[in-house]
């Protein structure tokens, strides 16, 4: 699906956020990116979803070298990765029905989208809806939602674009433990189902841990490991986190057989439990 | 480090009492300029002669003909205001989606896409062009407008309506505009990433975070504008404002009195929609 070899991306005169990233994720792979805040992490689903594009090096989607994509041809490409935002990323003032139409915008043509506002196909949206679990908020104004069924939402727009992978950046980190496993789980099992490829990245380690069969490590710019769950040492995340005390604290307490998540995450070599 | 700090200090002392004394000495030379003259507004004569005009008006002139002319002048007033700020909006918010960086040539709406660097200067031309006739629109008072439309569509109300929209447009458009650049990505990037259009987007997740300033700018300008409608009659542009002139150019104090009644109402009546219009819907 993805192959990137020695991608840097530099903003203006700032430190390079990615250096020397080299990558292959093939098609249908569950991956959890982990690092400390800051990390690149973010930059990284950025290049991945073509927002931005790699300062050097080469980023394929499938073969096919995205540098040379632009104007129908890079919207074609992105139409066919779905991206799930840490704060949603929804237009607040409109109703639910909408946002996740929104999800189609990247077929439509202009008038079918100015049609849609008027007299929204609900239908296609309630099918979504029912698939994430909040089928009665179809008429709510999205801004009115929790966090919870914001990000809910969001997964509705994804699943409605029909995209061959699935980038979720931090998709939990704003909602409380409990939901944060909800979310993780639907979006592994949506993107089981229909075989799309699914790149998280995650603040919670124990997420991670538990739920991917492969995890990604990223510090300062550069990929640290990249390994299944049960390679990932306690020494390798204490490396991987050093500096930044939040998450030590979070390998700690995982450490100490205290984590968040109970015993629906099983538990990890190395670890107490 | 104190010694610096108080010099600092006493600098900053002096500044303030520059800026005082300059603000002072422009009062001065202003007043001096336009010859104001305390003693003629508030002396014995002055006072006397203002007490005596408006005892003059009194009463209001009731009679069936003047109160006719006042309502029609009131409802073509109205009128004005309305269709004025209604062609305000329409060539204010085209004029502002040219005149948006952020839907131009930059932002989230560009990122990861390639401009040519002479598509990119194209662009960038389209915005300064779009920038500069909204001044242009906005610097040139309604009066002033209204002058140049009786020249161009003769008398009456249609000159007042083409005055007040393109001077109106000219203060929406930028006001638009800055709403336009002014909005929250995040949204914007997600519709991008969907492979969405720029127009899509622009109609998606742009206007609807837009709408409810767009809404409350309008509101306010309608407000403004009844107030500028009955004025511009004085250059023969309609309304109320054109009977006033002629009241007060014959001595018809008690016509005039009426009038300035029918303003009172008709921008009463135009405060009171607006504000239940804004609760209404934003």
């Amino acid at each position: 699906m993805y192959a990137l070899s020695d991608v840097r991306k530099v903003f203006g005169n700032d430190a390079p956020a990615l250096d020397g990233v080299s990558l292959t994720v093939g098609r249908g792979e569950h991956v959890a990116f982990i690092g400390p805040s800051g990390a690149g992490k973010t930059t990284l689903f950025r290049l991945l979803n073509l927002t931005l594009r790699p300062t050097a090096g080469v980023l394929l989607i499938d073969g096919v070298d995205v540098a040379a994509l632009d104007g129908a041809g890079l919207r074609r490409a992105r139409r066919r990765i779905g991206t799930i935002y840490q704060q949603h990323n929804l237009v607040g003032r409109l109703r639910v029905v909408h946002n996740v139409l929104a999800g189609n915008l990247g077929r439509w043509s202009l008038s079918t989208a100015v049609a849609s506002l008027m007299r929204p196909r609900a239908a296609d949206a309630a099918r979504a809806l029912e698939q994430v679990g909040i089928p009665e908020k179809l008429w709510a104004r999205t801004d009115e939602l929790s966090g919870g069924q914001q990000q809910r939402v969001a997964i509705a727009r994804v699943l409605l674009q029909d995209p061959d992978v699935i980038l979720a950046d931090e998709p939990v980190s704003s909602v409380d433990p409990s939901l944060a496993l909800t979310i993780v789980t639907l979006l592994r099992d949506l993107s089981h189902q229909s075989r799309k490829t699914l790149l998280v990245n995650l603040h919670s380690v124990e997420l991670a841990l538990g739920y991917f069969p492969r995890i990604v490590g990223v510090r300062e710019g550069r990929i640290a490991f990249d390994l299944a769950p049960d390679e990932v040492t306690p020494e390798l995340l204490g490396a991987l986190y050093a500096g930044h005390s939040d998450a030590t604290r979070q390998l700690d307490r995982i450490h100490d057989g205290i984590g968040s998540y109970g015993t629906a995450c099983r538990p990890l070599p190395g670890f107490s439990k | 480090m104190s010694d610096t700090r108080a010099t600092a200090g006493v600098g900053g002392a002096h500044w303030a009492w520059w800026t005082v004394a300059g603000f002072a000495a422009l009062v001065a030379w202003s007043a001096h300029g336009t010859r104001v003259d305390v003693g003629a507004l508030l002396g014995a004569e002055g006072l006397g002669q203002m007490t005596a005009y408006v005892a003059g008006l009194f009463p209001p002139d009731v009679s069936p003909p003047t109160l006719r002319d006042a309502a029609l002048g009131a409802f073509e007033t109205f009128a004005i205001s309305f269709v004025g700020s209604v062609l305000a909006v329409g060539l204010g918010f085209s004029l502002a989606l040219v005149a948006s960086r952020t839907v131009l040539y930059r932002g989230i709406l560009y990122a990861g896409e390639r401009l040519a660097p002479a598509g990119r200067a194209g662009r960038i031309g389209i915005y300064a062009l779009a920038r500069g006739s909204l001044n242009a629109l906005r610097t040139i008072p309604e009066i002033l407008w209204a002058l140049i439309f009786v020249f161009i569509v003769g008398l009456g109300p249609f000159a007042g309506v083409l005055a007040l929209g393109v001077h109106t447009a000219g203060v929406l458009g930028k006001l638009f505009a800055e709403v336009i650049e002014d909005i929250d990505p995040r949204p914007i990037e997600a519709l991008q990433a969907t492979g969405a259009s720029r127009l899509a987007i622009i109609v998606y997740g742009i206007l609807p975070q837009a709408a409810p300033q767009f809404l409350s700018y309008a509101l306010y300008r309608w407000e403004v504008n009844i107030r500028a409608a009955a004025v511009m009659g004085f250059v023969g542009a309609g309304g109320l404002g054109q009977r006033i002139h002629v009241a007060i150019s014959l001595f018809h104090e008690h016509q005039l009195l009426t009038l300035l009644l029918a303003i009172y109402v008709i921008v009463t009546v135009v405060d009171a929609l607006s504000a239940y219009l804004r609760a209404r819907l934003l």
